[in-house]
C-alpha cells in the first residue's frame, strides 16, 4: 500500500512542485498552505506523514505538531525550516518529530527519506 | 529542483519540465482542431494574401508592414477580443484589451505532439533567447511573477533546458513587505541561496499587479515584457485606446483600423451617471490599469450603476475612468442597425443556447515577424438568449474572464474555458478568415502599443 502524504507549507508553489513529485512518484499526496487547513485535514483523515514548515501564515508549524499529540492525532512527523534554531530542533524531537529537513530542499530528497521512513 | 532556496524563490535547473504540471488537465488530453493548426502554421505572406483578398480595401503593404514589425518593448503580447454582429449582418472581430502578460500556454493544445513544451518552447526559444543572446548584461537568468504559477514554472523549466543553465524564480508580489527582487541601479537582483543579492541577466516577468511600482523603466536587465510595454497599454485601457486612436489615424489612407467599441476617456466619478443616459442606459465602465476582471463593470440598469459607484467611491477622487459601449446580447429594437452591436454567440446548444465568449490571441516577435502563439476562448456563465434570471448581474451575461480567486492560477473555472481543439472549436461558429482577422487585429494593437511605447519613452 502507497504511504499517504500531507505537505504544509504556505509557499503554493513549493506545495504544488512537490506534491505532483511525489504523486507521480507512487506517494499519495496532498498539501495545505496553512496550519488551519492543515488541522482539518489531519483531524480527518489518516495521514502516513505530515511534512510541515515551521513558518506558516497563521501558526508555527511547532504549534501544530502540539496541536496533533494533545488530540492524539497519529502521524509521523517532518518538520522543515531554513534554519537550524536549537530551540526549536529540541521542542520538535519532544513532540516526537522524526526528522529534520534543512530547506531548500531537493523533492528526490524527500522522496528517499519518506521511503527510508515508511 | 531545488525548493525554497530562499524565501519565495525556487531554483529550476535544466531536466526539470514537467509537461502535467504546466496545462490544465482538460487541455493535456486534449487534440488541437486542424483549422487551428492549419491556421498557425500559415506564413505572414498568406495572411496577408487572404485577408486583402477578403478586404479588397486594405493595403498589403501597410499589412506586412505590421506583420513583419519587430516591436522594440512589446514583444509579447494577448489579445482579448468579440465577435460581434450588426444588424445588418456585419461581423467582426472587436479588441477589448491588450495585455503584456498574457496567460494562455496552459489553455493551448499542443500544435505538435512531438514538441512537448508546445508554445512555452516557441516563446523562449524563437523571442527570448535571441533577445538575451544579444544583450550585454552579465548575471543569471530569473522568471519574476506575482500569479500564474502554473504557467511561469513551466517557463522557468524550459528557459533552463533552453540556455542550459539555472534559472532562478521569484515570487515578486505587490504587498511583500521583504521581496526577494529588487532593483539596484536599474539592474534586477534576486536574493539567493547565501541570502545575497544575484544580478540578473535577463528575466522572464510575468508581474500584472501595478508592477510600475516596482520595475523600473530602463531597466538593464533584459525583460519579456519590459515596464514600458505595459505603461504604454498592455497594461493601462486608456494608454492602449490612445495609441489605438494614433494607430487609426496612422493607416487611415491604407484601409485598416483596429476595430474597439466606442470609448471615452478619463470620466469623472460624478460624470457617471451622465454617460449612462448619453450611452442609451447601458455601458462598460473600467478601471484604466484592471486587469484579469476586476475593476471592469457592465451597467445595464440605474441599480448596477448604483453599485459600481458606491464600489468606485473607494478609490481616490482623482481616479478617472474609461467608458465603453456595452455589446449587446441581442439586437435592441430601434437601436441603429449600423451600429448597434451585439455578440455572435456560441452555437446554440442542445437545449438551444448561446453564450458570450471572448477569444485571447497570444503572439510573440520572432525572426519570421510577429507570430501568432496560442489562442483559446472563454465563455459567459448565463446565456444571451434568454432573459437574464431577476436579480442576476449582467456580468453573468457579458463577463468572461475565468479567474477564480484561489489558490494562485491552480485552479479555474473549467467549463467556461473553451478550447480551440477537436470537441470544442467548432462551438464558436469561428473559421479560419476570422483567426486571421483575429491574428491582423491583435498585431495591429501590438505595433500600435510598441509605437506608443517607442513616443512615450524615446522621442
Amino acid at each position: 500500500m502507497s504511504l499517504k502524504v500531507l505537505i504544509v507549507e504556505d509557499d503554493v508553489v513549493f506545495c504544488k512542485l512537490l506534491t505532483k513529485y511525489l504523486n507521480n512518484n507512487g506517494i499519495e499526496t496532498q498539501d495545505a498552505q496553512s496550519a488551519q487547513v492543515a488541522k482539518s485535514l489531519l483531524a480527518n483523515q489518516n495521514f502516513d506523514f505530515v511534512v510541515i514548515d515551521n513558518k506558516l501564515p497563521d501558526e508555527d508549524g511547532i504549534d501544530v505538531l502540539a496541536w496533533l499529540s494533545e488530540q492524539e492525532i497519529t502521524v509521523n512527523k517532518i518538520l522543515m525550516s531554513r534554519f537550524e534554531d536549537e530551540q526549536i530542533i529540541q521542542k520538535a524531537t519532544d513532540l516526537g518529530v522524526k526528522r529534520f529537513v534543512k530547506k531548500p530542499l531537493k523533492p528526490a530528497t524527500l522522496l528517499d527519506l519518506l521511503q527510508e521512513l515508511g | 529542483m531545488k525548493l525554497s532556496i530562499t524565501d519565495n524563490v525556487h531554483l529550476v535547473e535544466p531536466g526539470d519540465f514537467e509537461p502535467s504540471e504546466h496545462w490544465y488537465p482538460r487541455v493535456l488530453n486534449s487534440n488541437i482542431h486542424p483549422l487551428v493548426s492549419h491556421f498557425l502554421y500559415l506564413s505572414n505572406e498568406q495572411y496577408i494574401e487572404r485577408y486583402c483578398r477578403l478586404n479588397p480595401e486594405a493595403n498589403p503593404e501597410a499589412i506586412a508592414k505590421i506583420l513583419n514589425y519587430k516591436p522594440k518593448y512589446f514583444k509579447w503580447s494577448g489579445t482579448d477580443m468579440m465577435h460581434i454582429t450588426n444588424q445588418l449582418g456585419n461581423k467582426k472581430l472587436t479588441v477589448i484589451e491588450t495585455n503584456s502578460c498574457p496567460s494562455g500556454q496552459k489553455s493551448m493544445p499542443l500544435l505538435n505532439l512531438n514538441v512537448e513544451k508546445g508554445g512555452y518552447k516557441r516563446l523562449i526559444e524563437e523571442t527570448f533567447l535571441p533577445a538575451v543572446n544579444a544583450h550585454k548584461e552579465t548575471g543569471k537568468l530569473a522568471v519574476i511573477y506575482d500569479k500564474n504559477p502554473m504557467e511561469n514554472v513551466g517557463y522557468a523549466s524550459t528557459l533552463a533546458d533552453a540556455f542550459n543553465e539555472d534559472v532562478l524564480l521569484a515570487k515578486f508580489e505587490k504587498d511583500d513587505p521583504n521581496p526577494p527582487a529588487k532593483f539596484i541601479d536599474n539592474k534586477l537582483h534576486i536574493r539567493n541561496e547565501e541570502e545575497e543579492w544575484e544580478p540578473i541577466r535577463a528575466a522572464f516577468r510575468y508581474v500584472t499587479q501595478i508592477p510600475w511600482s516596482r520595475i523600473p523603466v530602463g531597466s538593464k536587465t533584459l525583460l519579456l515584457n519590459p515596464i514600458e510595454a505595459c505603461l504604454a497599454g498592455g497594461r493601462n485601457k486608456s494608454e492602449a485606446y490612445g495609441a489605438y486612436q494614433a494607430f487609426n489615424e496612422e493607416f487611415k489612407e491604407d484601409g485598416i483600423s483596429i476595430n474597439t467599441p466606442k470609448t471615452f476617456l478619463d470620466v469623472r466619478l460624478g460624470e457617471l451617471p451622465t454617460y449612462f443616459e448619453k450611452m442609451g442606459k447601458s455601458m462598460v465602465i473600467k478601471v484604466p490599469d484592471s486587469n484579469a476582471g476586476q475593476g471592469v463593470y457592465t451597467i445595464t440598469s440605474e441599480t448596477e450603476l448604483n453599485k459600481a459607484m458606491t464600489e468606485l467611491q473607494q478609490n481616490p477622487p482623482e481616479d478617472t475612468y474609461l467608458i465603453q459601449q456595452l455589446i449587446y446580447s441581442n439586437y435592441i429594437k430601434g437601436a441603429s442597425k449600423k451600429d448597434s452591436w451585439y455578440h455572435v454567440g456560441t452555437i446554440p446548444d442542445k437545449k438551444n443556447r448561446s453564450y458570450a465568449f471572448d477569444l485571447r490571441l497570444m503572439m510573440s516577435s520572432t525572426n519570421e515577424g510577429i507570430r501568432p502563439l496560442a489562442i483559446y476562448s472563454r465563455r459567459a456563465r448565463l446565456p444571451l438568449n434568454q432573459p437574464l434570471p431577476e436579480g442576476a448581474d449582467s456580468w453573468e451575461l457579458y463577463g468572461t474572464n475565468l479567474s477564480v480567486k484561489q489558490m494562485e492560477g491552480w485552479s479555474y473555472d473549467d467549463e467556461r474555458l473553451m478550447l480551440y481543439d477537436i470537441r470544442n472549436f467548432a462551438n464558436m461558429g469561428l473559421g479560419i478568415d476570422e483567426l486571421i482577422s483575429g491574428f491582423i487585429q491583435s498585431a495591429m494593437a501590438t505595433y500600435a502599443i510598441d509605437q506608443n511605447a517607442i513616443k512615450k519613452f524615446e522621442k
